[in-house]
């Protein structure tokens, strides 16, 4: 029965996160107590973006309690504003490289057709993008070496992303690399190239130092570290470079006659090992394979054998034994691997390769569990953890291991999963969407960075769940928009992916923004956008009573910018056809002007407040020496009065001739309804007279 | 018909890029070339560039090293900005003019010769655009007069409705103008006595310098309603204009005919065109880019016969556009310059993205279709 008690996979691990202090502190160390005497406390409040803090003192009893000598600090108006930088600045041209792989991604997934090349489809082309996620991660490293001035910080991030690099390579090669058609689909010769390049031993460094003592055999074999070395060359499957070391080093006049007899042969017997290739089946390779291995077992048993007989003589020759334990190896015992090994990735590259060179991806998890038993797990990191998890297969195990590494390799590989569909086992044991859950907590950290907000909604956009969208929508009318440009990026990301409630949120939130700027025409082109005519129509009251207020027209250029971009809106048709009036008056075409005031009546375009003042305005024309306003039209002017008159209490028609255009607020003024009324029965004196 | 563009990752959202013209005026003996990058968002700064120029093909051994790392240019040194670069004007090799989201202008001198961290620094700066209720407004755009006096005068426009004029040598002669109600989305001079912006209302506004208060002519799109982002003068003819909308849309406008202005509309992005420019050493095609993360070069004049290429005249060129992104570059192309000064069409331009983005303009083809 298994005791094993697995983590439990909904609670959140927050061991990545660690304490910050801040220095100087906001009061001094040791002096709590005096401190809390005096009434003061912190307080603080996080931004809702991102991840900054302010922090005051606060008094912990209101003012008003206290007593009146209570002594105010002036070192306690103070806001300091902490921001904990989430995203370091040498992550950036990383962030930005995967987040265009990322969308081409989604892209090549959803519209295959639609990516430039046609043949990319399937998981070839899935193949593809991934190798361009892991030359990103090498690239990071690569950059991140070069940095002069190492720090602490540094050297964690390369080590990160060295981790994530291994495994996202073992998980390129168990789920895509093995799996493509017509490739051979042996998991042993991917799985050496993934051991070797992320855990690269021997080393390079290595390997020169001991070459350079290549002059002669004997400087050869003198050197220390000589023989751990072809050790490792056997274990890592560097078979050639063995076969080739062992050969130049058989002469040596230090070894013994049967030790520089057996290098030969070991040398000679490493150089046969069988190599596969596409065009042999597995069978014929198989019995190849066998020969070989039986080859192997006998050199190995007859310096066994030979050994055997020198212990008898107390005589140690390293050498000798050394040998033994390459031929072992070779025969792929896993006793001497194991004794001969550093780490568990080691045993198991070279168990699969001396003993089953054709294993498949399938037999991984056997394999693994049968090595990785032998190692107290207790000393595993991380990566190992992680790593084992995926040679497991146990995916649901290993996406919350990735998640502590790095939240970039969790979002990632689960988007992966998701389009190799292989995420449905680990939907049995989440309670929310992996994929989308890891994307969100990837977007947490771009979001209130000032360089990655883009990148971060394309994330939330591209999830595509209904969370992902809302989230979305609840973030982006959040985003300070200080840049006309800026609001234009944002609107259109709002277009990109739907969000029609947050569009019109934000155009409203501008149009307030510009109107408090004065900016009313851009105020109103907002306003338009979302057909907020109420707010359109406060703005044109505004400027009419600008206008009533200075007597001078100035709202000109405010609606004939609006006007160009199309607006159909009555009061700003009605302001723009007033403005006509006046211009038609100053030039005095009087008739005109009498047209235009008329046509601005009868198509009830102006504002009930605004009629009265329509009404006096053409008490000049009716009154003047041309006749403006023929009999019809003298009949609609009355009209509109009269209904103006109707529509308001009596009480309202005030007695009062303070401001001819102060009246318009509280309705007609009664003298000048008189005046209107003589006017009007005059002009249609006039008027029938003169038809 | 799309090209691979050459990038290099800055970790700075590139918001403006200028050439700095060589100290003899033409590059023919200069082996290196210098251009200046704004950056806005979390780093605001100004970065001096060095490349090598294309047309010396024996790298110098101090050049190799950049051979071998792969970079399109190195950095010389950095300043910090006060705000968002908006736009930057090389206007000599040891003078430039920047704007800023705080609605200021101000005058750098650079000293190319000396190679130190210093060699770039602010001289004088002044607030151009600010908005009635006393917030800064951001300055959009900056246009440097074309006239061959040393001391060239600049035209600036901003979000405040505000046009305003300095003389590169003295940032206090600044005079300013309120033009527009709504944003003024860039701003270029057709000649030396005459300025034309574009509005967000969908507008152009021609005026004389002389009588800045007073628009002298207004044009619009009688057949659409977009907003105009940007605005380019043809180099030689000033009637015709090319503007880019916040459709995708680039028109060309010959402002000779009133009624009619809109002689040719091309549709090469799929969404906002950030900037817009006739090429400077040929004018017959025209330089975009865009949120859309592309840059596009239009051919919008058929060039040459089929007679003159036989003779090796001139080779023919057919209409068509251009488009220039690369597959690491995701976001918004936010600006780009043609290198006037060399005879490879050297084009660098700055991303959302972070990436600074290099063509040399080997002659490819161009398509054939606008859409």
């Amino acid at each position: 029965m298994q005791t094993r008690s697995k983590p439990d996979k909904f609670v959140v691990s927050r061991d990545k996160e660690a304490t910050t202090h801040l220095f100087p502190g906001l009061f001094p160390v040791g002096r709590q107590a005096e401190w809390s005497k005096q009434n003061r406390t912190l307080t603080f409040s996080i931004h809702p973006l991102n991840s900054k803090l302010a922090l005051a003192v606060a008094g912990k009893l209101p003012r008003e309690k206290l007593e009146r000598d209570t002594k105010v600090y002036e070192q306690d108006q103070r806001v300091t504003i902490c921001g904990l930088a989430a995203v370091p600045d040498e992550r950036l041209p990383f962030i930005s490289d995967t987040h265009a792989v990322f969308v081409a991604l989604q892209r090549l997934v959803e519209d295959p057709a639609d990516s430039a090349d046609r043949s990319a489809v399937g998981i070839e082309g899935i193949l593809r993008m991934s190798t361009l996620y892991r030359e990103a991660m090498l690239r990071q490293v690569r950059v991140l070496q070069e940095v002069t001035n190492t720090n602490e910080f540094i050297e964690e991030e390369i080590e990160a992303f060295q981790s994530m690099h291994a495994i996202w390579h073992l998980f390129e090669i168990i789920y895509l690399a093995t799996v493509a058609p017509g490739l051979s689909t042996s998991v042993v010769p991917y799985f050496m190239e993934w051991l070797n390049t992320n855990f690269p031993a021997p080393s390079a460094e290595e390997g020169r130092r001991i070459a350079e003592a290549f002059s002669t055999a004997d400087e050869l074999v003198k050197r220390d570290g000589l023989w751990p070395y072809l050790k490792k060359l056997a274990i890592r499957g560097h078979v050639s470079i063995l076969a080739n070391m062992l050969e130049k080093l058989a002469p040596a006049k230090l070894l013994s006659p049967a030790a520089a007899r057996w290098a030969t042969a070991v040398s000679e017997t490493s150089r046969k090992m069988p190599l596969g290739s596409s065009e042999e089946t597995t069978g014929s390779f198989n019995a190849r394979w066998k020969r070989w291995n039986e080859e192997v077992k006998n050199t190995a048993t007859s310096i066994g054998c030979l050994l055997n007989k020198d212990k008898k003589s107390d005589d140690d020759d390293l050498a000798l034994e050394s040998l033994f334990a390459i031929a072992e190896i070779l025969r792929g015992n896993v006793d001497t691997i194991s004794a001969e090994s550093e780490l568990w990735q080691d045993v198991l590259g070279a168990v699969m390769l001396y003993s089953e060179p054709t294993a498949q991806a399938g037999r991984l998890p056997s394999l693994a569990s049968i090595i990785v038993e032998q190692y107290e797990s207790s000393a595993f990191t991380e990566l190992d953890r992680a790593l084992v998890a995926l040679l497991n297969h146990d995916l649901p195990e290993f996406l919350p291991l990735c998640s502590h590494i790095d939240h970039w390799l969790s979002a990632h590989i689960a988007d992966l999963m998701e389009h190799i569909s292989i995420m449905d086992i680990c939907r049995r044991v989440f309670a929310v969407n992996p994929r989308e859950h890891y994307i969100l907590a990837l977007c947490e950290t771009y979001l209130g960075h000032e360089n990655l907000w883009r990148i971060g909604l394309d994330y939330l956009g591209l999830c595509k769940t209904r969370s992902g969208i809302s989230v979305m929508e609840e973030f982006v009318m959040r985003i300070p928009l200080d840049s006309d440009r800026k609001a234009e990026q944002v609107l259109r990301v709002c277009n990109q992916y739907g969000l029609k409630n947050a569009y019109d949120r934000i155009h409203r939130q501008l149009g307030r923004q510009k109107w408090q700027r004065g900016r009313l025409g851009a105020a109103i082109d907002h306003f338009a956008k979302v057909a907020d005519n109420s707010s359109i129509s406060l703005i044109c009251d505004q400027l009419w009573n600008e206008y009533l207020g200075s007597g001078k027209l100035n709202f000109g250029s405010v609606i004939d910018g609006v006007l160009a971009a199309g607006l159909k809106h009555d009061r700003v048709q009605f302001l723009s056809r007033y403005r006509d009036f006046h211009e038609c008056y100053r030039s005095a075409e009087f008739v005109q002007a009498g047209k235009t005031l008329l046509s601005i009546l009868v198509s009830e375009i102006a504002p009930p407040h605004a009629v009265a003042d329509l009404l006096i305005d053409s008490i000049p024309l009716l009154e003047g020496d041309t006749l403006v306003f023929s009999s019809d039209d003298t009949f609609e002017l009355m009209r509109c009065a009269e209904s103006l008159t109707m529509s308001q209490p009596s009480s309202r028609i005030s007695n009062s001739s303070v401001s001819i255009r102060a009246s318009s607020q509280n309705g007609i003024d009664r003298s000048e309804l008189s005046i209107f009324n003589v006017a009007c029965s005059r002009n249609l004196a006039r008027a029938f007279v003169m038809s | 018909m799309s090209s691979t563009l050459q990038i290099q990752p800055v970790a700075r959202k590139v918001t403006a890029i200028s050439w700095l013209p060589p100290q003899g005026g033409t590059a023919y003996t200069d082996t290196d070339l210098y251009f200046v990058t704004g950056s806005g968002g979390k780093h605001k700064e100004l970065v001096l560039w060095t490349t090598r120029n294309p047309e010396f093909p024996n790298p110098s051994p101090k050049h190799s090293a950049d051979a071998r790392t792969n970079a399109l240019a190195t950095v010389i040194t950095k300043v910090s900005h006060d705000g968002d670069v908006q736009d930057i004007i090389g206007l000599s090799s040891s003078v430039l003019v920047t704007a800023s989201s705080f609605g200021t202008l101000s005058i750098y001198n650079v000293d190319t010769e000396n190679t130190s961290d210093k060699c770039i620094w602010l001289r004088e700066s002044v607030t151009a655009h600010k908005f009635r209720n006393g917030e800064s407004a951001v300055a959009t755009s900056l246009a440097a007069q074309p006239s061959g006096s040393a001391d060239k005068e600049i035209a600036s426009c901003g979000e405040d409705g505000r046009i305003a004029f300095m003389q590169a040598s003295r940032a206090d002669t600044l005079q300013s103008y309120e033009v527009d109600s709504t944003v003024i989305t860039d701003i270029c001079w057709p000649t030396a006595a005459q300025v034309a912006v574009t509005t967000r209302g969908g507008q152009i506004k021609q005026f004389d310098r002389r009588t800045p208060n007073e628009v002298a002519a207004v044009f619009v799109d009688p057949s659409n309603t977009h907003a105009f982002e940007c605005i380019s003068a043809h180099p030689s003819q000033s009637h015709r204009l090319a503007t880019g909308t916040s459709s995708g849309t680039i028109l060309l406008w010959d402002v000779r005919n009133p009624r009619m202005p809109v002689s040719e509309a091309f549709h090469v992005h799929a969404t906002n065109v950030w900037q817009v420019a006739f090429d400077p050493t040929d004018a017959s095609r025209i330089i975009s880019c865009s949120e859309d993360a592309t840059l596009a070069v239009t051919q919008w004049v058929a060039e040459g016969s089929a007679g003159a290429s036989a003779l090796g005249v001139k080779p023919e060129r057919t209409r068509g556009v251009r488009r220039l992104s690369s597959m690491f570059n995701a976001l918004s192309v936010n600006c780009f310059d043609a290198c006037p000064y060399t005879r490879t069409n050297l084009l660098i331009a700055g991303s959302d993205s972070g990436n600074l983005l290099m063509d040399n303009g080997t002659d490819s083809e161009f398509g054939y279709d606008f859409h």
